[in-house]
């Protein structure tokens, strides 16, 4: 048996190393608890470092074809128990005194007994229940193996994209993706679920995009990120440094991501309602240079009309008005006989010009149809549409300046941040609707300026919801998940609750993420294929570990991840905090400064002058959206040239009878 | 089949080899295997016999004074197992299983003792003389027992199935105190007095193990008692951490020690003999304070107690613990 320090190993203590070299355990079976092809069972020592999670190995003893059998595995399930028949048994041992059960003579004999799942089994031909064998920690190498990422991490050919590091007993693996089922073609999209507050899903998505853009391969094209901001200042210092601490930077290091800040960031917001700020936590003046105006005008919406009419609004015949304004109304001079004058409907506001002329017409000729549109079609297209620019407003103008992200000119490795965190339900699914329309369009057409396109979408309870009525959201969401690999459109989504997300869409991602989790969430049928231990840990995971599932990974692997090298949202709130609501040049100037530094508030007062909110406004959009030349100069070429006649002219009044001569009270 | 579905076995080898060489030997397949104490109490009937006091002049019973106090370093035991594999007319072949071993105390756990591998022994019990397969020491790799002859007499062992066994039981149970015997003195040589050993049984086997103060034997049954009319009595009154006078058990073969009774948990519901066990310690020293020395580290091997077991009201859980472990590999 060797000597005592041998046979006591369970009770010494033993080096990293060498529990790494050192079989920690073995492989049992019982009739009642047989081995199979997908799982066994294996003891270990009570000081083992083995866990849920864990990634062993087992060497086999009988050669199957020549080959030692090698046999990779995840625990899953764990067991503890003593020699004791029942538990009264050791009630009698102690008199029924709990605490005399310190001074027993002797510890009972105690098993640690643990479930594995099996990963990988080598040769993979014939596939036999897994054998008797002594059981290792996996090393760096053996956890490429059991995973399979020894398919995707060779010389030449490396499409890993690092999610983070497994960590057990001595071990420090970095786990990557595979950039072909995370990103297509193969599979694609990721969703990760979580509960609220405790950096789980933002943090994850955010080191997840900074882990792709470092190691997205060059031979897969370009790869850009549109990110939906739907709360909070999440995502709104994605250029801005964080704090990270020594573990974090040597998990930055292990897997080879630099520990900082994204490099290009842009930001997309509306104006609020009422007012000439962005409407966005991110509306500081020391960050305005990378922040642009999201207005949009008649012909972006009404493309989307749909996105903002209920069910009941969109019957064949308002459908049928809608389609006629879009193709033979908007954009070109439009006359006909029920009309007074010709129309070129440009905007919310020549639309609503437009429709009274025809309701006018209707009602002067006493018609109750004009074009084979009835004038109750008329009048509730009428009102669905003009009412879009209220629900909408400070996204939608009545004038018509349009400023939009850069279709065509997406930069490789940026970020597109869109912050609908403020706005209302209307207008975020607006806004998600067409940018997602245009994305695939470019696409489609490959003149996006990226090959990919990453989508961040968070709260996919709302936006996708397993029941509920059928949203053009939900469609589209269900369009990219379903079709969005073949055109590089990916879907990064997250949720508290993923089983009340629509099937399609979670069932779609290739990768799927799991943060801490619900109690409640993890009683939903589709978690019943984890172990209660696997439940339990998910239950009580610590913040910055996850669980992920890999078309790669026939088993769910724990990982740990660094903090993303980006400013918080909480911290940037307090560090920029949020700018007040300012005056129409005070708006103007910041905007043109962000671009210029050079422009001063005396230069922008000058160029506004007396010209009216809507042209200075117009003109500053469009400016904005210049992106050569002096920002000044830009926006004063922008103003109308004549000053629109802001006064009244003086009404007419009728001139009062001549006073008489001789009237003795005159004069 | 020729092999057991439980447990090891002696190497199919060996019963290939009785199959060829005893053709008409007919193969037992469901014979259970028979455990431990059944075969040695087989030929001992219940007696009581009379010891001389070695403490006071006569028997009486002795409150233990002091709290228990751990200072058993290690555990010794041993068990056998037979197995009747074949009969040629009624006369059995047995495989015997014989196996101890020392499992020492750690951190409040046991493992095994590192200095030496536990024995564990497998041999085939067979009256040669009454089969036809002549003289032999071994057969397919395992060594061969002749039972032929009863030990104590000499004389050619009845042919009666049942006394043949029984002879084949009592060379088993002679191995496994062989076994015993044998860790016991490596213990006895190489460990000191600070660490003394508990030895499931009697130590007096031993000229080694019953001179040394290392060795305590705790023996849990009593097919022969060693008091008799009023020593009895005290010794069936014995309460609940009461030892009884020390002793000297009659030596005859056996190797001179002393002994006591000790009473392990309180009898009151149960059997005069429930939690009675009898101590054996080397001769030697001032006996009283020894005595109720030793019997303190008896009294400490009481938790945790060695339930499932049904002799748990006797047995420590260290030779639980031995057997349980020696189960598992023999």
């Amino acid at each position: 048996m060797g000597p005592d320090v041998v046979r006591d190993s369970g009770l010494r203590t033993v080096p990293e190393v060498d529990r790494l070299i050192e079989a920690l355990g073995r492989v049992v079976a019982t009739e009642r608890k047989p081995n199979t092809p997908h799982e066994f069972h294996f003891w270990t020592a009570l000081d083992s470092p083995v866990g849920i999670g864990t990634i062993v190995r087992v060497d086999g003893r009988t050669p199957v074809n020549g080959q030692i059998p090698r046999v990779y595995g995840i625990v899953t399930e764990g067991f503890s128990y003593t020699d004791l028949l029942t538990p009264m048994h050791d009630v009698m041992s102690h008199d029924g005194v709990p605490n005399s059960a310190g001074f027993a003579s002797s510890e009972r004999s105690e098993i640690r007994l643990y479930s594995a799942a099996v990963l990988r089994q080598l040769p993979e031909e014939p596939l036999q229940p897994v054998p008797m064998g002594d059981v290792f920690l996996a090393l760096e190498e053996d956890v490429n193996v059991a995973l399979r990422m020894d398919g995707y991490l060779r010389d030449g050919s490396n499409t890993g994209i690092p999610i983070g590091v497994y960590r057990a007993g001595g071990t420090d693996a970095t786990i990557f993706l595979d950039a072909d089922f995370l990103v297509g073609p193969e599979a694609a999209h990721l969703n990760i679920t979580g509960v609220s507050g405790l950096a789980t899903k933002t943090s994850a998505v955010e080191w997840l995009l900074a882990s792709l853009f470092a190691h997205f391969p060059e031979s897969r094209g370009s790869v850009a990120a549109v990110c939906f901001n739907v709360k909070g200042p999440d995502l709104c210092f994605l250029d801005l440094p964080g704090k990270l601490d020594d573990g974090d930077r040597e998990l930055y290091a292990k897997m080879g991501v630099p520990a900082r800040p994204f490099e290009k960031v842009e930001y997309f917001a509306p104006y609020v309602p009422r007012g000439y700020a962005l409407n966005t936590l991110r509306s500081n003046e020391a960050l305005a240079h990378n922040v642009t105006p999201l207005t949009w005008g008649l012909r972006e919406v009404l493309q989307y009309a749909e996105v903002l009419m209920n069910r009941d609004d969109i019957d064949a015949k308002a459908d049928a008005l809608i389609d006629f304004i879009t193709r033979s109304v908007i954009d070109q001079t439009f006359t006909d006989p029920v009309l007074t004058r010709s129309h070129m409907v440009q905007s919310f506001q020549d639309l609503e010009d437009w429709f009274r002329d025809v309701l006018r017409g209707l009602e002067n000729g006493n018609k109750e149809s004009w074009r084979t549109h009835h004038v109750a079609t008329i009048r509730k297209v009428r009102n669905r549409l003009s009412n879009i620019s209220v629900r909408c407003a400070g996204l939608v103008t009545d004038s018509g300046p349009v400023s939009d992200l850069p279709f065509g000119d997406f930069e490789d490795r940026a970020t597109y941040v869109i912050d609908v965190a403020n706005l209302e339900e209307d207008a975020q699914d607006l806004i998600f609707a067409r940018v997602v329309s245009k994305l695939r369009e470019h696409l489609e057409r490959r003149d996006l300026g990226v090959k990919h396109v990453v989508v961040f979408v968070d709260e996919l309870n709302k936006y996708a919801p397993s029941d509920g009525p059928d949203t053009y959201v939900r469609k589209m969401l269900l369009d990219i998940a379903e079709r969005g690999r073949y055109l590089g459109l990916v879907l990064f989504s997250a949720q508290q609750f993923r089983s009340q997300v629509h099937k399609r869409v979670v069932g779609n991602s290739g990768t799927s993420v799991f943060g801490r989790m619900d109690a409640d969430e993890l009683a939903a049928p589709g978690y019943a294929l984890l172990s209660p231990a696997t439940r339990t840990k998910l239950a009580t995971l610590e913040k910055g570990q996850l669980m992920i599932r890999h078309p790669h990974f026939t088993q769910p692997i724990f990982v740990r991840f660094p903090r993303p090298a980006v400013m918080s949202g909480r911290t940037g709130a307090e560090e920029y905090p949020q700018g007040g609501e300012v005056t129409l040049e005070t708006a103007v100037y910041r905007s043109l400064r962000a671009r210029d530094s050079s422009v001063t508030m005396q230069a922008v007062e000058d160029a506004i002058g007396i010209h009216a909110e809507g042209d200075v406004l117009r003109a500053l959009t469009l400016a904005l959206r210049e992106r050569t030349g002096d920002a000044l100069t830009n926006f004063r070429a922008r103003l109308p040239r004549h000053v629109t006649q802001s006064v009244q002219p003086r009404p007419q009044v009728a001139v009062l009878r001549g006073v008489p001569g001789d009237d003795p009270y005159g004069g | 089949m020729i092999w057991s579905k439980r447990g090891t076995s002696v190497s199919i080898d060996a019963l290939r080899a009785i199959q060829s060489l005893l053709p008409d030997a007919e193969l037992v397949e469901f014979d259970a295997p028979i455990d431990d104490g059944y075969a040695g109490a087989y030929n001992e009937q219940p007696c009581t016999a009379v010891a001389d006091l070695v403490e006071g002049r006569r028997m009486r019973a002795h409150r233990i004074e002091g709290e228990p106090e751990v200072r058993f370093a290690g555990f010794l035991d041993g068990i056998q197992r037979a197995r009747i594999r074949f009969h040629q007319r009624g006369v059995p072949i047995i495989e015997g299983t014989v196996a101890a071993v020392i499992r020492v105390r750690l951190n409040r756990r046991h493992v095994t003792w590192g200095r030496r591998t536990p024995i564990v022994s497998r041999k085939l019990y067979m009256p040669l003389s009454l089969l036809s397969c002549g003289q032999c020491s071994e057969l397919g790799g395992t060594a061969i027992v002749d039972t032929s002859f009863d030990e104590k007499t000499g004389d050619l062992v009845n042919r009666h199935p049942a006394a043949l066994r029984a002879v084949a039981f009592a060379r088993i149970g002679r191995d496994r105190d062989e076994a015993e015997r044998t860790l016991a003195e490596l213990w006895c040589e190489e460990r000191t007095d600070a660490e003394p050993l508990l030895i499931d049984g009697g130590i007096s086997g031993s000229e080694r193990v019953s001179s040394s103060s290392c060795a305590i034997g705790v023996i849990k049954s009593h097919t022969k008692l060693y008091a008799d009319g009023e020593a009895l009595d005290v010794v069936m009154s014995l309460k609940n951490g009461e030892r009884s006078s020390v002793f000297a058990p009659p030596a005859q073969r056996r190797n001179p020690v002393i002994s006591w009774y000790l009473r392990l948990h309180d009898p009151r519901g149960h059997d005069a003999m429930f939690g009675l066990v009898r101590i054996e310690a080397s001769m030697g020293g001032d006996v009283a304070p020894r005595a109720n020395d030793i019997s303190r580290w008896v009294l400490a091997e009481r938790t945790p107690n060695a339930m499932p077991d049904n002799r748990w009201d006797r047995m420590s859980y260290g030779i639980r613990d031995c057997e349980q472990f020696l189960r598992s590999i023999a």
